[in-house]
């Protein structure tokens, strides 16, 4: 039985990790608690560890290092670009495997050239990868969140509906539930008394009304000083849903939807896929595209043979602050998550940050690839 | 051995449930005087009771400390993950009634489905620059219902131990989760039920610890069978 559960390839990643240009950083294991719910919801509360601060604070044991990467960046501010690395235990209740754990891997934070840095960040993991697992045979899955947002913006959704669908993204299950629910409304009852009520008095038709309603009833009960909504919001969402009730997702955009979300080629040949795609379904696509050759084209100058990367349409994370590459290195053939990667453009702004940071990292789970490692010796 | 039942120490719950183990032919006295914690069967030394606070039941169940509770399904299903696989529900015992519900302010007109939540749910923080916080009790029936069964992952849980319908108007969350039996207080508080918004119905409940040695037991299986039998 070892006295740490380091692997003992620690040493050899974190001069690979600074070789690759980075600045090691560390931060505290005991972490506020709060930025880690908001950003990834409260599924998070179950397998964290939490506690409070004699004040009170919601403390917890950090689950990961992006976010605390990104909140010492945004404290200590420091300017951009900047590449970080990482190497530390991380706690978080698992099915399979302890709960306490070491993750390793880089942050970089803020290079404007978007196509170059997913193209580095790719070549970066699939370096420390390859160097701790030589010869070992990996797959590597690469989605695109902005391709699916083209994809549903080009179909001339209504706004509401491409809301839903883009939050869904990354969630196959939620996802095929939902485009079935769009093509196939459940039929009406869907307003409550209160609105049939107003329908019927006339005042549904006329927002200026509706919205004077609104602010009344507010005010009689009491609700206005604290109300969340403003009259005008629920009034607008109330017109939207009603132009919504009769319409459904018709079958030809069910139809291209369902091809998109099934598309599952090398990524050498995605770019000339993804055109024919929407040449064929008549769709515009536009910077989207471009961004995604781009991508390919700079992996290529990185020296990444894009034929050894699968591209799958439907890959994605249901989390809002992810905004386009998502990436992860798994044994070939096997389901295990050996790196996972992604960029997150809107997150520094959503833990604080002044200005619009650009982002995109990967973290590595070293357990799995000593385990990998071991299994292959 | 002895078979343990937990029974609610006080109110209401604690004269129905003896009423129904009266009707199964258990008569539950209590020892010595009629505040003990501690109670017996008239004519059954194989049974004993313990008196503990509703929310005591559930986690007594869930370590074994008792072998059979008399309590509502939502406290048990909210006190322990994977619930089922842990104690049985033996029998619904037809009082207690409570209905765990999703209800948000009245006036929002627009929202009347979890689906209607989920897109308020999704771009409010673009709007607010805060997330929607739900106030409640029901930590995991609530992340239950809404992560699991309906894809909302975008909201903060504000804990609420008491006047929970009131956070809306006070500012201390935008929506609630909680208990409900006429709906009255909902009401009262310019509230309404989502119209798939009802997480659980509830009521008292036999709950059984699964327990190895409860298999074959002669006491255990009487117990059921007799309860069953008085509804």
């Amino acid at each position: 039985m070892p006295l740490t559960n380091l692997p003992a390839f620690a040493p050899d990643l974190i001069a690979d990790l600074e070789g690759l240009g980075t600045e090691r950083v560390d931060t505290p294991v005991i972490q506020p608690a709060e930025p880690f719910l908001d950003m990834a919801g409260e599924d998070l509360r179950r397998r964290i560890f939490m506690t409070e601060s004699e004040t009170g604070k919601s403390l917890c044991l950090r689950p990961e290092f992006t976010i605390p990467v990104c909140l010492r960046h945004i404290e200590t501010a420091t300017g951009t670009p900047r590449r970080y690395s990482y190497l530390g235990e991380v706690f978080r209740q698992r099915r399979d495997g302890a709960n306490e754990f070491y993750q390793a891997g880089i942050e970089d934070l803020g290079e404007p050239d978007i196509a170059r840095a997913d193209a580095r960040i790719v070549r970066d993991a699939l370096h420390v990868i390859g160097n701790r697992l030589p010869g070992m045979a990996l797959s590597v899955t690469l989605g695109d969140q902005a391709i699916f947002e083209a994809v549903v913006a080009a179909c001339g959704l209504p706004a509401g509906w491409q809301k839903r669908l883009i939050h869904a993204f990354g969630n196959p299950a939620q996802l095929q539930k939902l485009i079935a629910d769009l093509s196939d409304p459940a039929p009406s009852g869907v307003f409550g008394p209160e609105v049939e009520r107003l329908a019927r008095l006339g005042i549904l038709d006329d927002e200026a009304k509706l919205i004077a309603h609104i602010d009344a009833t507010m005010e009689a009960t009491g609700y206005s000083t604290n109300a969340s909504r403003s009259p005008a919001a629920i009034a607008r969402r109330l017109r939207e849903k009603r132009e919504l009730a009769s319409t459904r997702l018709d079958s030809r955009t069910l139809a291209l939807l369902k091809e998109f979300l099934a598309l599952e080629l090398s990524l050498a040949e995605a770019p000339q896929a993804l055109a024919a795609f929407a040449a064929k379904a008549r769709l515009s696509l536009g910077a989207a595209l471009e961004r995604f050759d781009a991508r390919v084209t700079a992996l290529r100058e990185a020296g990444v043979d894009p034929a050894t990367i699968i591209y799958r349409a439907a890959f994605g994370r249901p989390l809002d602050y992810y905004t386009g590459l998502v990436f992860e290195i798994t044994p070939a053939g096997e389901t295990s998550v050996l790196v996972g990667g992604g960029r997150f453009d809107r997150l520094l702004t959503l833990l604080g940050a002044k200005e619009r940071i650009p982002a995109v990292g990967f973290s590595l789970w070293l357990d799995r690839i000593a385990s990998a490692g071991g299994a292959a010796a | 051995m002895t078979i343990t039942i937990g029974l609610p120490s006080k109110g209401r719950m604690k004269e129905d449930s003896s009423a129904v183990l009266a009707r199964a032919g258990f008569t539950v006295t209590a020892v010595g005087n009629d505040r003990s914690y501690r109670g017996r069967v008239e004519g059954r030394d194989d049974i004993e009771i313990a008196f503990l606070s509703a929310s005591e039941i559930s986690r007594e169940i869930a370590n074994g400390t008792v072998d059979f509770g008399v309590t509502g399904e939502d406290l048990v299903r909210e006190g322990l993950a994977e619930a089922d696989a842990r104690v049985e529900f033996c029998a619904r015992l037809g009082f207690g009634h409570a209905d765990v519900v999703v209800a948000v302010p009245e006036i929002w007109l627009d929202v009347d489905t979890m689906a209607d939540l989920g897109d308020v749910a999704t771009d409010f923080r673009a709007r607010h620059g805060r997330r929607l916080t739900i106030a409640t009790k029901y930590w995991r029936l609530t992340q239950q219902f809404f992560s699991g069964n309906h894809g909302i992952q975008l909201y903060r849980i504000v804990e609420s131990l008491g006047a929970t319908e009131g956070a809306p108007a006070s500012g201390s969350a935008d929506i609630i989760v909680d208990i409900t039996s006429t709906g009255s207080t909902l009401v009262a508080n310019h509230l309404k039920i989502l119209s798939d918004g009802v997480i659980l119905r509830s009521e008292a409940c036999l709950v059984r610890a699964r327990k190895p040695e409860h298999e074959g037991d002669a006491v255990v299986a009487e117990i059921i069978e007799r309860v069953r039998g008085a509804l």
